[in-house]
């Protein structure tokens, strides 16, 4: 942590492009977070309909339009703002989300291997069981009860139930298989091979068409596509903190603590973790990049987010309807760019600082 | 060789049959059944004007002519009242009502026998009555509590008083009050596992795949064989020009920003390149589209399609000059978005390939930098490139999507883009299926290559 803070504070005073970007990413940070108490004169889905498409500098029916209205009278300065906001919005938590996602599969997928995780069959039978348990009276049946009507009492006994279950597999069924020989054979788990398969199915096409395929099954949403998202970024984090754990893994440091019987959770979250932050928020920064830029793209197609979702992509969307209208491109095109533009500079310099350091 | 080139050929197999499952099962899981709304839409269309029986029928033919009637499938595992052939019910509040019911009472044999009651009884009011009726019988297909069954069976009787229908009404009552007596709610707390065997969807969908028969589309019901080929070869000429032009564009930058005399055209070129690669790809193609294919500016492009319209008779010959036209822009666009990546891979080969100690010898032996670059460099940096060729093209295809839809042309990516928005799932996962499979090719075209180019990998792999 320390490490990076002071890579930042060098990276500040001795590169100007890294200070641009950043300070360019603090004041869209703050803008965002003023949003409620800034003088705006339009929201951005109010329609002016005596005014669709002004030029920029055009006085509206209640303030100036400064940056110019769209198809249906809508101010772009107005959108321009809250489409930072959205973006926001979106980007930082499924960044985060699919960070920790792909931290949790990489690690372990490097830590462990295919042959360090070893559980006995009788563990193994019972964790299958009661995560099928888990997943039919936790999420199966209170979904389905949800969608017909049933009234609440049902789905809490159901609850009830897997509670009960769960005590019957691990309190009866698990003691009692532990006195079978059989049942007290060691398997180990395949994780890497799990895990690279599961990496390599979801790269094997590209992220942009995948997101649109999955992003048609579902019903366009806000929520619904931040999980589709989250759901596809994570490859990369997990690819990254596997080949970093690779590498910790052979550090002498590493194999001293693991020597000295540092349990494995403290291994990993106070040796290998912070070792890897560097190469972790580097991949942050640049996936919050191409993660605008794909928000903006769907918002842009018009799949997978409701029209009433403000973004830039819908914005610049509008050039499709009346090329002539420069100022849907131009405007939020400017944000849209800098935005990226920023983040992958922020991630640039912090990769060559981490690089050098090696 | 060839044992390995096999060797990762069924390395690869694994990855891509599942994302391909994956999708084909999601595909058919989270949606509803995709057509019915054409079928449903009662103000105009051309199912409109049938009676409900008749939709019905249409719907029911619909479903086993697209083979959705069939399980997805080998097995499923289900709560106990959840009935399997829930998808064949018609209109969807009777679909949902029913399910209502299953759920709440738990005993299928009363739920079907109460439920079919009601439709007879519907049916054998007949028409003259419909119109009076129609709001009892609404409330009726959506009353599920015991209680307020009970209610409706105490009090049908003072609102109809039709001699005709005494059998029907009888029978509705007994099923009603035989369902309340005999409900079992506390079913669904089981699951159910049922097997279906091999006559599910995604067994056929699987074999027909395997024999390269993708199905029909739910849109206009042509083979989706058909109309991927017709798609495939407009996007085919576009990526192909792209990948070769923005090589060679990007191949000579390289060499140039390599020479030791450009430093300032590093600092120039350099972070240009860097702004290029963050404006999105759907930016730049509206900004150019914007400038040169507009009247308000320059227009020296036609915007949109691929002028079939203009291309009646002619020659080849004029064909591919009206076509060129047309595919510029896009292709400009899909060149400049890969020319900032491979640029700065290019350099960044060259100038450590320069390091090196032939490169050294060459420069002592008296070569002039530029002939060091061409004679010598060139051909060690071309190995590595052959691998980013085989990452570059997926992201063209990607980019495809954007610029086809665009600049509307017909191709994978437009056809992707509108088959999302209309929902038509063979053809999605068509196309998933066939980018998949390009790029396993083309990962394996690429290790053959490379181990063509430098024989150490030949040996080492084998």
């Amino acid at each position: 942590m320390i490490q990076l803070l002071t890579g930042f504070k060098q990276l500040w005073h001795e590169k100007l492009a890294f200070k641009i970007a950043a300070s360019y990413m603090l004041l869209l940070l703050a803008l965002v977070l003023a949003l409620p108490v800034l003088p705006i004169a339009y929201s951005p889905n109010e329609l002016d309909l005596h005014y669709t498409f002004a030029r920029p500098l055009t006085k509206g029916s209640d303030a100036w339009h400064w940056l110019g209205t769209d198809v249906l009278g809508r101010d772009v300065w107005a959108n321009i703002l809250y489409g930072a906001r959205s973006a926001m919005m979106i980007s930082f938590p499924v960044m985060l989300f699919s960070t920790v996602l792909g931290l949790v599969a990489g690690t372990s997928a490097g830590f462990f291997g295919n042959n360090s995780l070893k559980v006995s069959r009788a563990a193994a039978l019972v964790s299958v069981l009661s995560l099928s348990a888990i997943f039919y009276y936790a999420l199966y049946l209170p979904l389905s009860l949800h969608s017909t009507d049933l009234p609440l009492k049902y789905t809490w006994l159901s609850l009830l139930f897997l509670l009960l279950i769960l005590l019957v597999l691990h309190k009866a069924l698990l003691p009692l298989l532990k006195k079978w020989r059989f049942a007290e054979v060691q398997l180990s788990l395949p994780l890497d091979y799990l895990v690279l398969r599961l990496t390599e199915a979801f790269t094997s096409i590209p992220r942009l068409l995948l997101i649109l395929a999955l992003a048609s099954f579902l019903q366009p949403s806000v929520v619904l596509l931040s999980i589709i998202f989250a759901a596809t970024f994570w490859t990369s984090t997990a690819r990254l903190a596997r080949a970093e754990m690779l590498k910790i893994k052979q550090l002498p440091y590493f194999e001293a603590a693991q020597s000295i019987g540092v349990p494995r959770m403290q291994l990993l979250a106070r040796h290998a973790l912070p070792n890897m932050l560097g190469p972790v928020v580097v991949t942050f920064t640049f996936g919050l990049a191409g993660l605008l830029a794909l928000e903006s793209t769907l918002s842009f197609l018009g799949i997978g987010v409701p029209g009433t979702f403000v973004s830039w992509g819908r914005t610049i969307a509008g050039i499709r309807s009346n090329t002539s209208a420069w100022w849907l491109v131009v405007f939020p095109g400017i944000a849209l760019a800098a935005t990226v533009w920023a983040l992958q500079t922020i991630s640039y310099h912090l990769l060559n600082y981490f690089g050098e350091r090696k | 060789m060839l044992q390995y080139i096999f060797k990762r050929f069924l390395l690869s197999l694994p990855a891509l049959w599942l994302l391909v499952t994956l999708v084909f099962l999601l595909s058919r899981l989270l949606t509803g059944t995709p057509g019915e709304e054409q079928i449903l839409q009662d103000g105009g269309g051309f199912y409109s004007k049938g009676s409900t029986a008749s939709r019905e029928k249409a719907y029911i033919s619909y479903l086993e002519r697209t083979g959705q009637n069939l399980p997805l499938f080998y097995f499923t595992i289900k709560a106990t009242p959840e009935p399997d052939t829930l998808h064949l019910v018609h209109p969807e509040a009777h679909r949902t009502f029913l399910k209502q019911l299953h759920w709440q009472y738990g005993n299928p044999v009363a739920v079907n026998r109460y439920f079919t009651s009601i439709k007879n009884l519907e049916q054998a009011l007949g028409t003259a009555h419909k119109n009076h009726f129609q709001p009892y019988f609404e409330s009726l297909y959506q009353t599920t509590s015991p209680e307020i069954i009970k209610q409706a069976l105490a009090s049908f009787p003072k609102v109809v008083s039709n001699a005709s229908i005494n059998t029907e009404v009888a029978e509705w009552e007994a099923a009603g009050e035989n369902l309340i007596q005999e409900q079992n709610t506390y079913t669904y707390l089981l699951p159910s596992f049922r097997w279906h065997g091999t006559a599910n969807q995604y067994h056929i969908w699987f074999i027909n795949a395997l024999q390269g028969d993708m199905g029909i589309s739910f849109r206009d019901s042509r083979p989706v064989n058909t109309i991927l080929y017709d798609a495939m070869a407009n996007t085919w000429w576009l990526i192909l020009i792209s990948i070769i032009v923005a090589f060679m564009i990007s191949f000579e930058l390289g060499m140039l920003l390599a020479m030791p005399q450009s430093i300032k055209l590093r600092k120039l070129l350099l972070p240009s390149l860097f702004i290029i690669d963050s404006i999105p790809l759907f930016l730049l193609a509206l900004l150019l589209l914007v400038l040169l294919a507009t009247p308000s500016f320059l227009q020296l492009f036609p915007v949109f399609g691929l002028g079939y319209h203009t291309m009646q008779g002619g020659s080849w010959l004029q064909r591919i000059g009206i076509l060129s036209q047309y595919m510029a822009l896009p292709a400009i666009c899909l060149t400049l978005s890969n020319i900032p990546y491979l640029t700065s891979l290019i350099y960044r080969s060259f100038s450590e390939e320069s390091k090196k100690d032939y490169a050294r010898t060459a420069k002592a032996k008296g070569f002039s930098e530029r002939q060091v670059i061409r004679t010598q460099l060139l051909r060690n940096t071309l190995l590595p490139t052959i691998t980013v060729l085989s990452e570059a093209l997926p992201a063209l295809v990607a980019g495809a999507i954007v610029v086809e839809t665009i600049f509307a042309i017909p191709g994978m990516g437009r056809l992707l883009v509108d088959a999302v928005l209309a929902r038509d799932y063979p053809v999605i996962v068509a196309i998933v299926l066939v980018v998949a499979v390009f790029r396993v090719v083309l990962y394996l075209l690429a290790d053959v290559g490379y181990s063509l180019a430098d024989p150490r990998i030949r040996h080492a792999a084998s």
